[in-house]
C-alpha cells in the first residue's frame, strides 16, 4: 500500500528526470545541495523581485554596511549566499516533515531491503540505464543555453551509450571514449535567461524546488522519451512502478547522506532550502559561463 | 649585530610568505585530508570500542587544518560583534565540535572513495579555494577547501560542496536564531546539539 502511494506521487511528479542533477532534491540527498533560507521580509514585493532576478534579491544583501574596523578579524566583507523568498513556509515546512517521514519510513527501509537483494553492479547498471534515458533532455537543454559542445557531447553520450552499452546499460561513451555527463535541465535553462527563483517550493517525495524549477521539472518531463509512450503499452500504474524502482535504485547510492545532513544541521529545513539556492545558483552560474 | 638581525628578520619575512604560496595551501589540505582517511580507514581503529581514539584522532586533524576562529567570525558575520568575547570563545568551540561531528561523518561516507585534489585558485591577497573530486560510482562530487594564510599557517575557513558553502549555509541558520534572540539563546541551542547540558 505505502509503496502505491510512493508510486503514485513519484507520477504525479515527474521531476525525476532531475534526481540526478540536483543531488539533494530528495530528502535522501538533502545533504550534498541545500541552500539558504532567509525568509525575506516584504513578501509580496520581494516574490516580484524573485521573479525578475534573483540576483537583485542577493545584491540587497550586499549593502549591509562593511563590518566596522578590526576585531582581529579580517577586513574582507563576508561573501553573502544567495538568497529565496519564502512566503509558503507553513506550507512548505509541513512537506518538508512529510519527505522526512517519507524517506525514514518508507524510502530507506525500502532501499535497504533491495540493496540486500540486488548486487551493487546490477543496480549500477539501472542507474546507467534510468540516466540514459534523460540524456534527450540534456541535449536540448545544453542547446538552449547556447552551450553547444555539452550538447553534442551529451548527443554522442545518448547515441554511443544506446548501442554501444545496449540500451544505456553501461556508460560506455565515459569509459571508452572519455565523455564525461554534462548536467543541464530546464529550471537551469530558464535562469540561464536572467528568471529567478519566484518563492521556494517544497515538492512532495523530490524535495526543495522553487517556482522557476517547477516549471523546469514540467519542461523536462516533456524531454522525457517515456512521457511520449502509449498508455496502453505503458500503463499508469507501470510507470508509477518505473519511478519508484528509478527513486529506490538511485538511494540505494546515497543511504546515509540525508542522515548526516539532519545531523549536521541546526535547523534542517533552513538548512536545506540554503542548500538549494546556493546548489542552483552555482548550475545557472555554470549554464552562464561554460 | 642589530643591524644583522633587521636584514635576517626581512629575509625571513621575504621568504616564508613566498613559499607558503606556491601549492603550499593544497599541499597542506591534502596531507591533512589524507591523514583524516588514513585514520578512518586504519583497520586497527575499525572496531566500535575504538571509536574514541578515531573520534580523537580527526580532532587532532582538524585543529590543525582547519581555522575555527576564523571560520566562526565569518559563519556570523555582523552578529560576530554581538557576542562578547567571552561568547565567542564558547560559540567557536561548540561550533567546531559540530563541524567536527559533520566533516568526520561526510568523510567518512567518503572513504572507500577515490579524492583526488586537482588545483587551487587564489580568492584574494591570503585566501586561496583548493578544488577537490570525490569520485562515486554514480557521480563527482566537486568539494572546494577556502583556506587563509595566518602566521605562515592556511587553514581552512570554508567547506564548498557542490556549491553549498559551508559557512553560508550555517550563517542563515544562525541568523534566523539571531534575529530575534540573544546571543545567549544560540549558545544554548548549540549546548543542546551537542549535548553540553
Amino acid at each position: 500500500m505505502h509503496n502505491l502511494i510512493l508510486a503514485s506521487f513519484l507520477v504525479l511528479c515527474p521531476g525525476l528526470v532531475w534526481a540526478d542533477t540536483v543531488q539533494f532534491i530528495d530528502p535522501a540527498h538533502a545533504l550534498e545541495t541545500s541552500a539558504t533560507l532567509q525568509t525575506l521580509p516584504d513578501t509580496n514585493a520581494d516574490i516580484m523581485i524573485g521573479l525578475a532576478q534573483n540576483n537583485k534579491a542577493e545584491g540587497e544583501e550586499t549593502k549591509r554596511p562593511a563590518p566596522a574596523e578590526s576585531d582581529n578579524i579580517t577586513d574582507e566583507v563576508e561573501e553573502e549566499g544567495p538568497r529565496i523568498a519564502d512566503p509558503l513556509a507553513p506550507v512548505n515546512k509541513v512537506m518538508f516533515h512529510f519527505n522526512d517521514k517519507l524517506y525514514f519510513w518508507v524510502l530507506k527501509p525500502a532501499t535497504q531491503v533491495y540493496s540486500h537483494i540486488i548486487p551493487e553492479d546490477f543496480r549500477f547498471i539501472f542507474s546507467n540505464a534510468y540516466d540514459n534515458l534523460k540524456a534527450p533532455a540534456r541535449v536540448l537543454n545544453n542547446l538552449l543555453q547556447l552551450r553547444f559542445k555539452a550538447a553534442g557531447n551529451e548527443l554522442i553520450r545518448f547515441v554511443f551509450n544506446s548501442f554501444a552499452g545496449v540500451g544505456g546499460l553501461g556508460d560506455a561513451a565515459k569509459d571508452a571514449l572519455g565523455i564525461k555527463k554534462q548536467e543541464a535541465d530546464f529550471g537551469q535553462t530558464l535562469g540561464r535567461y536572467g528568471i529567478g527563483h519566484g518563492i521556494y517550493i517544497v515538492l512532495p517525495v523530490l524535495g526543495p524546488s522553487s517556482l522557476r524549477d517547477t516549471v523546469g521539472v514540467v519542461g523536462d518531463r516533456l524531454m522525457y522519451p517515456l512521457t511520449y509512450i502509449d498508455e496502453s503499452d505503458l500503463t499508469f500504474g507501470e510507470a508509477a512502478g518505473i519511478a519508484a524502482h528509478e527513486n529506490v535504485n538511485d538511494t540505494s547510492f546515497k543511504i546515509g547522506d540525508y542522515e548526516s545532513f539532519k545531523e549536521s544541521a541546526i535547523d534542517p529545513y533552513i538548512s536545506m532550502r540554503d542548500a538549494f539556492v546556493q546548489h542552483r545558483k552555482k548550475e545557472v552560474d555554470e549554464a552562464k559561463t561554460k | 649585530m642589530k643591524k644583522h638581525l633587521i636584514k635576517i628578520t626581512l629575509i625571513i619575512c621575504l621568504i616564508f610568505p613566498v613559499s607558503a604560496f606556491a601549492g603550499a595551501a593544497l599541499e597542506t589540505v591534502k596531507a591533512n585530508a589524507d591523514k583524516v582517511l588514513d585514520v578512518l580507514r586504519d583497520p586497527s581503529l575499525k572496531p566500535e570500542s575504538a571509536k574514541k581514539t578515531k573520534k580523537d584522532k580527526i580532532r587532532a586533524i582538524a585543529e590543525t587544518m582547519f581555522d575555527f576562529t576564523e571560520l566562526s567570525r565569518r559563519t556570523l558575520a555582523q552578529n560576530w560583534k554581538k557576542f562578547s568575547p567571552e561568547q565567542q570563545k564558547e560559540f567557536v568551540s561548540l561550533y567546531r565540535s559540530i563541524l567536527e561531528d559533520a566533516y568526520a561523518d561526510k568523510i567518512l561516507s567518503y572513504t572507500n572513495e577515490k579524492i583526488v585534489f586537482s588545483k587551487e585558485v587564489p580568492l584574494s591577497g591570503k585566501t586561496v579555494e583548493i578544488q577537490s573530486t570525490v569520485y562515486r560510482r554514480t557521480t563527482e562530487i566537486p568539494i572546494y577547501y577556502r583556506a587563509m594564510l595566518k602566521d605562515g599557517v592556511w587553514g581552512v575557513y570554508d567547506v564548498v560542496i557542490e556549491g553549498v558553502s559551508l559557512i553560508n549555509n550555517y550563517r542563515t541558520q544562525y541568523r534566523e536564531i539571531l534575529s530575534n534572540k540573544p546571543p545567549e539563546a544560540l549558545l544554548e541551542t548549540l549546548r543542546k546539539k551537542v549535548g553540553r547540558t
